[in-house]
């Protein structure tokens, strides 16, 4: 579908790969909701591209669903949904120090897999309220974010490659699901990419290990790149249900 | 990389999919050659694009190598090379009444899909290895020099019925998507793979024995035929996204072939 | 590593896939203690199998712990886990009614994803200390088990199939953690198994999958789970992988 003039939500839309694309949306006329955790972030982005910001925790539902409300009482229903929040977290599963706390392995499940969820099954049950905006019947899209830990995963990110790999594995059956609605769902596996939970992940000196590892091009992925890839699956309506790695070519070993 | 201005290499793009990535990339500005077999088709759809036909079998290193000087000449190095050519002899392996598949089955398939794409990869990867390095705003070892877009197929990924030696060649450039980009990638020349579902082209025609708009029954949304001009924009925006690289995207509106 | 004499721990023992697992493992030498929320069941099999059952809620991490000390005080320290515990929901994403209660989701990412973590944490950690069994200094082997509901997707299992497609993608790092310990991580993806879960599936959706299978054209029989369950026990080279027993079945919308 055409981006512009449509409503575009983004979560984690604050900073790194979310920042990336509310930038791109609004260049190509879209008006663009940013969620996130860090509200005053949020609407410093939301102030430079002429959007709104909104808070939200999308760990919980009812902040979800108190976040979709606002954007659609101030902007309307938005077609077009990308599930940028996530964390991470590193600790292997059982070290000296006692096995991974549960509750931390929750957490970036939480955020991560049911958040995305959470957005996904709200926006579609809207969505499927709207008429359809081409002559494919197609009335709205979802990009939501996997990464490359969901299929080759290092030592110590047991929690955050098992949400990972949930959101990859949710991608056909809800595209599946959806199709009767004409919203497509697909999803993008990053590699690198320079963002603050990246450099948060792999610490500074992790960042020239990474880059080591990248056949080409040789340095992080720009979060304006991110973007492009996701423009690009909104604009082009026969991409549904598929897992896109965008990452030069790398695969991780076992250590980071 | 931006492909305006850059001499571009489609093969089997006389019609199909590769015709429809020539009429992209000639509206983004790129010097277009389509390689085909089939050199008048080839001809008209120049003709009708403002590019170059070139006649080549891909399977054949000399006539690669003659299609490639002649590019060169023509419309400067090429940098881009988009592997549209194929084919696909449907047919079960082995059936009560018609007992085994012909051999020839694979190995033609093998021929074309495989061994001609691997041909214009190894040739003209070889060729932009030697040619003067691009500079740019980057540091010279992420600066891209090339770029190669494989078209792969659903049918490499799902298997379905009647299609084990199609799948089996369609697999392979699967398979070979990734150790290439790592090949390649010191010379700055990216792999990317498209595995396209059911598009309305002329070789999904006679495989389906009639129009791919009524075999879409599987396809979740949009439930139509892709366009040739679909594909087109993915391998433009494959050309277009650095950090696209090693990697099989499938372009099927969802859909998983049975 | 042998399975003889070796104590085998698997969650949701008292049926289907986990049971017949129980059976192939305590036919091969093998003592089990069954953990399931269902006692009764469980004991059951327990009896018929010399075995040990256990009252356990997966997802409970004080419960796993005391279930684990009590495997280790009645049988000795588990070598072999099994995490068959596993529970299925069929809604769609969205409908124009509702959208897919948040709770059914949450709940099946909690017994599928979260319960296999948190044994396998619990099991793993215990497994670190324990002496080594053989030259390949192996100490003990985790088998999760996912689904090919998670690669192929199906129409209403969007939880199941990221629960599923999680417990994939926990395999590759987990082996990895602990690989340095001997402790092999190896996943099954089952397609369609006669097993009180699939009994849960609707008659038309069977009626429609079974012709679907390549070959065999019939559902699985638990004991042929529990057959590739002894092959990765005794196959030391098997790790980080994740294997499909499904008859060649690719399941469609």
């Amino acid at each position: 579908m055409e981006i512009k003039d449509q409503i575009a939500i983004v979560t984690g839309g604050a900073s790194g790969l979310g920042a990336g694309t509310v930038r791109a949306l609004a260049a190509k006329g879209a008006k663009v909701a940013v969620l996130d955790l860090n509200e005053a972030l949020a609407k410093s982005i939301a102030d430079e591209v002429g959007g709104i910001a909104v808070r939200v925790d999308v760990a919980d539902t009812d902040s979800v669903a108190a976040a979709m409300a606002t954007v659609k009482e101030k902007l309307g229903i938005a077609r077009i949904v990308m599930n940028v929040a996530g964390i991470g977290i590193g600790r292997k599963i059982t070290s000296r120090k006692g096995p991974h706390p549960l509750a931390d392995f929750m957490r970036v499940i939480n955020v991560n897999l049911t958040g995305t969820f959470d957005i996904c099954r709200l926006a579609s049950t809207d969505i499927a309220t709207l008429e359809p905006v081409n002559a494919d019947g197609e009335r709205g899209v979802f990009v939501n974010v996997a990464s490359i830990f969901a299929f080759d995963g290092p030592v110590g990110d047991t929690a955050y490659a098992a949400a990972k790999a949930g959101v990859a594995g949710m991608t056909l059956p809800m595209a599946r699901d959806l199709a009767n609605y004409g919203i497509r769902v697909m999803t993008i596996a990053p590699g690198f990419f320079d963002t603050p939970l990246a450099r948060s992940e792999v610490g500074e000196a992790g960042v020239d290990k990474m880059v080591s590892l990248v056949p080409f091009p040789k340095r992080p992925g720009k979060p304006e790149e991110f973007a492009k890839m996701a423009c690009h699956i909104v604009e082009n309506s026969m991409l549904n249900g598929e897992v896109i790695r965008l990452d030069g070519a790398i695969r991780m070993s076992m250590m980071l | 990389m931006d492909v305006s201005q850059q001499s571009v290499v489609i093969t089997g793009g006389a019609s199909g999919l590769g015709a429809g990535a020539a009429r992209l990339f000639v509206d983004k500005g790129a010097r277009v050659a389509i390689f085909d077999r089939n050199l008048a088709l080839a001809q008209q759809t120049a003709d009708e694009l403002g590019c170059l036909a070139v006649a080549c079998d891909v399977a054949d290193e000399a006539s690669v190598m003659a299609a490639l000087s002649k590019v060169t000449e023509i419309n400067g190095p090429p940098r881009i090379f988009i592997n549209c050519a194929g084919i696909d002899i449907t047919g079960r392996i082995a059936t009560r009444g018609g007992g085994p598949q012909p051999l020839e089955a694979l190995s033609k398939q093998i021929a074309v899909n495989l061994t001609g794409t691997y041909n214009i990869c190894r040739l003209g990867a070889d060729l932009v290895r030697q040619l003067p390095r691009l500079a740019s705003a980057e540091p010279s070892a992420s600066t891209e020099q090339g770029v190669i877009v494989n078209v792969a197929s659903a049918a490499g990924l799902d298997g379905p019925r009647g299609q084990t030696a199609y799948a089996a060649t369609k697999a392979a450039v699967i398979g070979m998507t990734l150790p290439m980009a790592r090949d390649l990638s010191a010379y700055g020349i990216r792999v990317v793979t498209i595995a396209p579902g059911v598009f309305n082209t002329p070789l999904a025609a006679a495989v389906l024995r009639g129009d791919p708009e009524t075999a879409v029954g599987d396809v979740p949304f949009p439930k139509r035929a892709g366009r040739p001009a679909e594909f087109g924009q993915l391998a433009l925006h494959i050309c277009e996204n650095p950090m696209l690289n090693g990697e099989v995207i499938r372009l099927d509106g969802g859909l998983r072939a049975t | 590593m042998n399975v003889q004499g070796q104590v085998a721990l698997i969650t949701g023992g008292a049926s289907g896939l986990g049971a017949g697992a129980a059976r192939i493992l305590t036919k091969a030498g093998a003592r089990c203690a069954l953990l399931d929320r269902n006692l009764a069941l469980a004991e059951e099999l327990a009896a018929e199998l010399g075995g040990i059952a256990i009252e356990c809620d997966v997802v409970n991490g004080p419960a796993v712990e005391a279930a684990v000390d009590r495997v280790v005080e009645a049988l000795g320290t588990p070598r072999i886990l099994l995490n068959a515990a596993g529970i299925d929901v069929a809604i769609r994403t969205a409908n124009k009614k509702a959208p897919h209660p948040l709770e059914e989701f949450e709940r099946v990412i909690a017994v599928n994803l979260t319960g296999t973590f948190n044994v396998a944490r619990i099991v793993a950690h215990r497994l670190t200390s324990a002496a080594v069994l053989n030259e390949d200094g192996e100490r003990g082997v985790i088998i999760n088990i996912a689904s090919v509901v998670a690669q192929d997707g199906p129409i209403g299992q969007a939880a199941y199939a990221a629960s599923k497609a999680g417990v994939q993608g926990l395999a590759l790092p987990m082996a990895r953690d602990l690989a340095p310990f001997g402790i092999r991580v190896v996943t099954i993806a089952p397609g369609m198994f006669e097993t009180p879960l699939a009994s849960g599936i609707p008659q038309a959706w069977i009626d429609s999958i079974i012709p679907t299978v390549p070959f065999p054209k019939r559902w699985g029989n638990p004991l042929e789970f529990g057959a590739l369950v002894q092959q990765i026990c005794e196959n030391t080279m098997l790790n980080g992988e994740m294997i499909r027993i499904d008859g060649a079945v690719r399941l469609g919308a």
